[in-house]
């Protein structure tokens, strides 16, 4: 073994020209290493042709092939995802093909899709039901994504719109991006997704730009899957996502984390979002819902501006004449048994919930009561 | 600009047509303008620091080379010192302010050291060790001084190596400005072929680790044995994929030009030392090294301890040049101190193998040589990536605590990530060792066109499927 930095080995024996590796054919040397030509180079000093260029045909030729693979490529993705009848791929396709039509719609994020067994609402009150509640979504996306199902299904009777203290916040990035990316020739949806995204039209146009750069969920995979007739295992009821996972102990490190409590933001814009949502169906005639769904009680303790959130909640419902549901004090809340985190109810609690709602909703008469449905 | 963006996709086409349909007397400049536009995309208005230490370095090299005498000297000292302080300024000045007010802090003082909070310009280090190199050189008089502002301004801001290397000498780069190069199929395509390799090391492999590695090293302490031990091979790997990736890249774009990059890599994972990891690695900051810090300092033509001294301070400077901060000091030393104890123990090292039988030939006394240097390697990468040396501490401390199979995963990277991320490794090694025993272009040229498209395309594709496409930076922008 040589010593390291030795003058006389190692590094010391190779000379630049072998640190540069070998010399590849193609240059024309014209001047000695470290110094300048004396005399100008001879060399054409005149707008060089590319037709002088042997081969650039070839490479551009290659580049096309990849850009043709990559649209081939996309558009497969695109349409095997359209392909996919279950799991949530399964219940955009049902929206966005007008296969749906129910009676009442329930919009909202993640605590909508958790919360509302549709199977027992139907059964309950005899309406058809259905749950287009959406991961990780702010009210500027459930928006674009009830505008789409109001554009492609018949108007349902009622809209439930659940609340959480984030409904006031606008969405910073997509969450999940590739939920939207086979559906963006739906103007909502790609309206929704460009405002938030002003570069959304990299996912429309850009082959494969939307999968690749954004999607860290490898769905272009379930793309490829769905093309060749895949089916994922079908985790969806009626649009209800049902969590089977015991309490997960999350809450405990975000009360360690934030003792004092959190604030949540009400940004107007997200107020203009809530508003609008509500226009929306107003002026198609739809009844409109707000349900604020059970939260665990302790968790409800640490929200330090709940008051300020709930009155302009009611603010807006009293504007737009719109009944606001509070679950806040419900049973459900107090039994740590029926979360599995401090904002999601599992399997069980769902089903004791949305047995109470759709009771709740025969009896207020916001539905009437039907021969099929059942006390 | 990033390499591994939209940007550039559009940007390189646009400068390499160009730059072949201009006359002779126009590329130069045409690559100084693109090279501007390239560097400019980070933050506009850090242009004008370059521009300066371009000028004082490009005037003084005229000047050295037509002086004689101490006149000569005190002008290349002013021309290393006004270079080395906008390095320092940028890059040290808060490290070493906020290292003067804790010692004050210390002894009961309160001196008002000001703290400057600026942003360091992308790849500062990299063109201040380049010009530096320049006029050393003129003065060593092994370069003649560049008369042209334009040619000089352009070797120093070539955009291919511009932000992070390779850092060339102007006897190798400078008078390829004044060739005429051809557009030639075979290097235009060996050079496109170089940036597919490089993009798939940064987006397939580097990128997806460093989702692993930024979870694990963010707070180590929320990981186990398992994850922290993985986290650093995983970052191992990374910044191995993630430079010698920007390396490939560049020698690549340069090759479409017409230029030579030096190579800067030379697969260093496989090193059975760490003195030979040092002839492998980052091969043209060693060479730096080497050439203007540890043999003017006598390099090992001294005494033993001497030869080891000038060995630690080369290793601790060459930590700092990567970043202002004491793991970069403590990484570069413990490197350093790798060294002298490979030259102290070498003998009693051969006595052992020799004992048991292993010889310098044997497979398994290779192994153990390669596979011992990856973990003292690796050790240093925990010192260099850790945010703080408790942090560091930390990790070395809990390599063995704690391992569960269950959980690997982190926040960011799922379970599902991991094969992804192995199969990148696997191919990157079956790649190197591939390219070690042929030469993969030679035999890809020779296959008939349909097949060899083929083979491309499917590879150009599977980058594009598997690479990761957040804006993240070569690591080394930072230095």
């Amino acid at each position: 073994m040589s010593p390291p930095l030795q003058e006389e080995g190692g590094l010391g024996r190779a000379s630049r020209q072998e640190l540069a590796g070998p010399t590849p054919g193609g240059w024309q040397e014209v001047s000695l290493p470290g110094q300048a030509p004396d005399v100008a180079p001879k060399h054409p000093d005149k707008l060089l042709h590319p037709r002088h260029w042997p081969g650039l045909g070839r490479i551009i030729g290659f580049f096309c092939v990849v850009a043709l693979l990559a649209f081939a490529a996309n558009a497969m993705i695109n349409f095997g995802l359209r392909r996919i009848r279950t799991s949530d791929f399964g219940v955009s396709n049902r929206v966005m093909t007008g296969k749906i039509n129910a009676e009442v719609v329930i919009t909202g994020s993640s605590r909508a899709l958790t919360h509302y067994d549709c199977r027992v609402i139907q059964k309950i009150t005899g309406h058809t039901s259905f749950n287009i509640g959406r991961n990780g979504s702010q009210t500027d996306m459930q928006l674009a994504y009830l505008k789409a199902y109001l554009a492609n299904d018949a108007k349902p009777r009622l809209v439930v719109h659940n609340l959480d203290l984030f409904s006031f916040l606008t969405s910073q990035e997509i969450y999940d991006s590739a939920q939207y990316l086979p559906y963006l020739d739906q103007e909502a949806i790609y309206a929704g997704v460009s405002r938030v995204y002003p570069d959304a039209w990299k996912w429309k146009y850009l082959p494969l730009y939307g999968y690749l750069v954004e999607d860290m969920r490898f769905t272009w995979i379930l793309g490829l899957k769905g093309f060749v007739g895949y089916q994922p295992k079908e985790d969806h009821f009626l649009g209800f996502l049902p969590r089977h996972t015991p309490w997960t102990g999350d809450f405990e490190k975000y009360r360690r984390d934030n003792p004092n409590g959190v604030r949540f933001e009400i940004e107007p814009q997200g107020i203009r979002d809530l508003e609008e949502l509500t226009k929306v169906c107003r002026d198609q005639g739809i009844q409109v819902l707000f349900v604020y769904s059970p939260e665990y009680s302790e968790m409800q303790a640490l929200e330090r501006n709940r008051g300020e959130v709930f009155a302009k909640f009611r603010a807006i419902a009293d504007r737009f004449q719109v009944r606001l549901w509070d679950y806040s004090d419900s049973p459900i809340c107090k039994n740590r048994g029926n979360f599995y985190n401090s904002q999601h109810l599992n399997a069980e609690g769902a089903e004791a919930f949305s047995a109470d709602l759709a009771k709740r909703l025969v009896e207020s008469g916001l539905l009437s009561p039907t021969k099929a449905g059942t006390k | 600009m990033l390499f591994n963006s939209l940007e550039f996709a559009v940007f390189f086409p646009l400068v390499v047509g160009i730059y072949f349909l201009l006359p002779q007397r126009h590329r130069v400049l045409w690559l100084l303008v693109s090279s501007c536009v390239f560097y400019m995309a980070f933050i506009p208005v850090y242009i004008f620091i370059l521009f300066v230490t371009i000028l004082i370095d490009y005037v003084a090299g005229i000047y050295i080379e037509k002086m004689q005498g101490r006149a000569r000297m005190a002008l290349l000292w002013v021309s290393i010192i006004s270079t080395c302080s906008v390095l320092f300024v940028f890059k040290y000045f808060g490290f070493f302010t906020s290292n003067i007010n804790g010692l004050a802090g210390l002894l009961g003082l309160h001196p008002p050291m000001p703290v400057l909070e600026i942003i360091l310009p992308i790849g500062l280090s990299f063109h201040t060790f380049q010009s530096l190199s320049y006029v050393i050189e003129v003065y060593r008089g092994r370069q003649k001084a560049e008369p042209h502002f334009i040619t000089y301004a352009t070797y120093v801001m070539f955009f291919p190596q511009l932000v992070a290397g390779p850092i060339e000498r102007p006897q190798h780069l400078l008078h390829q400005f004044w060739e005429h190069h051809v557009f030639d199929y075979e290097r235009v395509t060996s050079g496109l072929k170089r940036m597919a390799w490089g993009l798939f090391k940064k987006l397939v492999v580097a990128d997806r680790l460093a989702l692993y590695v930024n979870d694990v090293y963010a707070a180590p302490q929320n990981f186990n044995g398992l994850q922290l031990t993985l986290a650093t091979v995983f970052f191992a790997y990374q910044i191995y994929c993630d430079f010698s990736g920007y390396s490939d890249i560049a020698i690549g774009t340069a090759r479409v030009l017409g230029f030579r990059l030096m190579e800067n890599f030379d697969t260093p994972y496989y090193s059975r030392s760490i003195s030979e990891f040092w002839h492998r690695w980052h091969i043209s900051l060693s060479t730096w090294f080497r050439d203007y810090v540890y043999i003017p300092m006598g390099g090992s033509r001294v005494a033993k301890s001497r030869w080891f001294f000038n060995l630690m301070v080369t290793f601790a400077v060459s930590g700092l040049w990567h970043g202002a901060n004491w793991t970069y000091v403590v990484w570069g030393a413990l490197n350093g101190f790798y060294l002298v104890m490979g030259v102290a123990t070498k003998g009693l090292r051969d006595r052992v193998f020799g004992l048991v039988g292993l010889n310098d030939k044997t497979l398994l006394r290779k192994a153990i040589m390669i596979a011992s240097t990856f973990f003292l390697t690796s050790i240093g990468w925990v010192v260099f990536r850790a945010k703080t040396m408790a942090d560091a501490w930390y990790v070395m401390t809990h390599f063995a605590s704690g391992w569960d199979f269950g959980r690997i995963g982190t926040e960011q990277f799922l379970l599902r990530q991991l094969p992804a991320a192995v199969a990148g490794i696997m191919v990157l090694e079956i790649g190197q060792l591939l390219q070690g025993k042929v030469s993969i272009p030679s035999v890809l040229g020779r296959l008939p066109m349909t097949p060899r498209w083929a083979l491309y395309a499917s590879f150009v594709m599977a980058v594009l499927m598997f690479g990761i496409y957040r804006k993240t930076q070569f690591i080394y922008f930072q230095f």
